[in-house]
């Protein structure tokens, strides 16, 4: 298993594909899903409607990089669930994530008062 | 079909054959239920347009993203044809001014050297690229593929059809009859031929009076030579792509090309040194760099950009092979 540092830093490498990643990476936690299923679930929990195009290369990048994997089709369609370097870098990339946003908020606490 | 299933099939022809091949039928399915959800977004479309072009450029090894070595290797080709042509029309030139007198300048005698030597490199080590593609072409035709027979024989017609165009406008070369000291550097042959094969490599097409008094048969072979050339690097490069070439292979040519590039830009600086030089000097007659020759250079220098950066590209991706090989 790797590192949880050298995990993280697999999902940073994706540049401003790391959002729309985090995104497909998270709606596969609970599951395998197809694109169609993909951006419907991700629109649903973060209210982002991932297009297409920006779906598909943040897919193929995930593929190429291990974190996913392609399941036999369906119907034509494609389902994606995620591989165990995937739920690694996930894990990894969400509690650097968590780390940034309790530092946010206890300084925004202590400045400005609590919410 | 749908005018659903049309537009979808429109949409995905964004996208480069080998990425369809891999997601074309899942990508029109989600396009589908797109489509019927939401049937007008331009935003979607640009979207897909934008993703299609950055997967043309990855496909062809022009971005960070891996391509197939076939296809990062017939692109590399493409950029050094391009540089190669160009070089071959500037040096040319000073050659045949060379036919008629020494320049009288250390600056063009020193890029003159440069170039050449350069240029023979590059020669030499494309010859050392065609010898084992040619083999290989040769046992397809042996074997009778014809996958690879077609675009190989396309890309024979075209060579033959510019070395004869060659051979024969050679005849016109403004060198012959002089009697300067280039037979030393670039031999006459050799330069009349660059300066025939490189004809539609003219400033003239921007005066197209003077143009117009030039013989048909001329400026026919101005126009359609560099379409044969096109066509010449379009069937070489499918030809190169339905080769199954080893991978021992592509490590080798891939060395070559960065040995090209290499000589290549020593060529360029050689460039360099007569156009900047010459600029700022009193050089005379061909050996006077004009507009035509700054616009090769900043093409050169843009289509060397492009053959270092796939050379870059194909070496990472080679090493990365040899080590998940290696284990």
């Amino acid at each position: 298993m790797p590192d949880s540092s050298e995990a993280s830093s697999s999902l940073v490498t994706f540049g401003r594909y790391a959002g729309p990643a985090t995104l497909i990476l998270s709606s596969l936690a609970d599951g395998a899903k197809h694109g169609y299923a993909l951006t419907k679930d991700i629109e649903q929990f973060s209210g982002v409607r991932l297009a297409p195009g920006t779906l598909y290369e943040a897919l193929s990048r995930l593929e190429g990089q291990g974190l996913i994997e392609a399941l036999p089709s369906e119907d034509r369609r494609r389902p994606y669930q995620l591989t165990a370097s995937g739920a690694e870098a996930l894990r990894a990339h969400l509690a650097d994530q968590r780390r940034v946003a309790d530092i946010g908020l206890r300084r925004l606490s202590r400045s400005w008062g609590p919410a | 079909m749908s005018a659903g299933a049309r537009r979808a099939g429109r949409l995905l022809r964004w996208y480069p054959r080998s990425w369809r091949d891999r997601y074309g039928e899942e990508f029109t399915e989600l396009l589908l239920d797109e489509l019927a959800s939401r049937p007008r977004d331009w935003r979607r479309g640009a979207d897909i347009a934008l993703h299609g072009l950055l997967a043309r450029l990855a496909s062809a090894g022009l971005t960070s993203r891996e391509q197939p070595a076939p296809a990062g290797m017939a692109a590399m080709a493409g950029a050094l044809a391009v540089f190669c042509t160009l070089g071959a029309a500037m040096l040319a030139q000073l050659a045949t001014g060379w036919q008629w007198a020494s320049p009288g300048s250390a600056t063009v005698t020193a890029a003159t050297v440069i170039m050449t030597l350069a240029a023979a490199c590059v020669a030499v080590l494309g010859l050392g690229a065609v010898v084992p593609v040619g083999w290989r072409v040769l046992a397809a035709f042996r074997r009778r593929d014809p996958r690879v027979m077609r675009p190989a024989a396309i890309a024979a017609a075209c060579a033959a059809a510019l070395v004869t165009g060659a051979r024969h406008f050679q005849n016109g070369w403004p060198g012959t009859g002089g009697t300067g000291a280039s037979h030393h550097l670039v031999p006459g042959g050799m330069a009349a031929f660059s300066w025939a094969s490189t004809l539609s490599v003219s400033s003239f097409w921007a005066h197209p009076a003077l143009l117009a008094r030039f013989p048909a048969a001329e400026l026919t072979w101005m126009a359609v030579s560099p379409a044969a050339g096109i066509a010449l690097l379009v069937a070489a490069a499918v030809t190169v792509r339905r080769l199954s070439l080893p991978a021992r292979l592509v490590r080798y040519l891939t060395r070559l090309a960065r040995l090209t590039t290499g000589s290549a830009m020593i060529f360029l600086c050689g460039a360099v040194i007569w156009l900047a030089g010459e600029r700022a000097g009193a050089g005379a007659g061909l050996f006077r760099p004009g507009l035509v020759d700054g616009a090769e250079l900043l093409v050169m220098g843009l289509a060397l950009t492009v053959a270092l950066r796939l050379a870059r590209t194909l070496s990472r991706a080679l090493g990365r092979s040899a080590a998940v090989a290696g284990g």
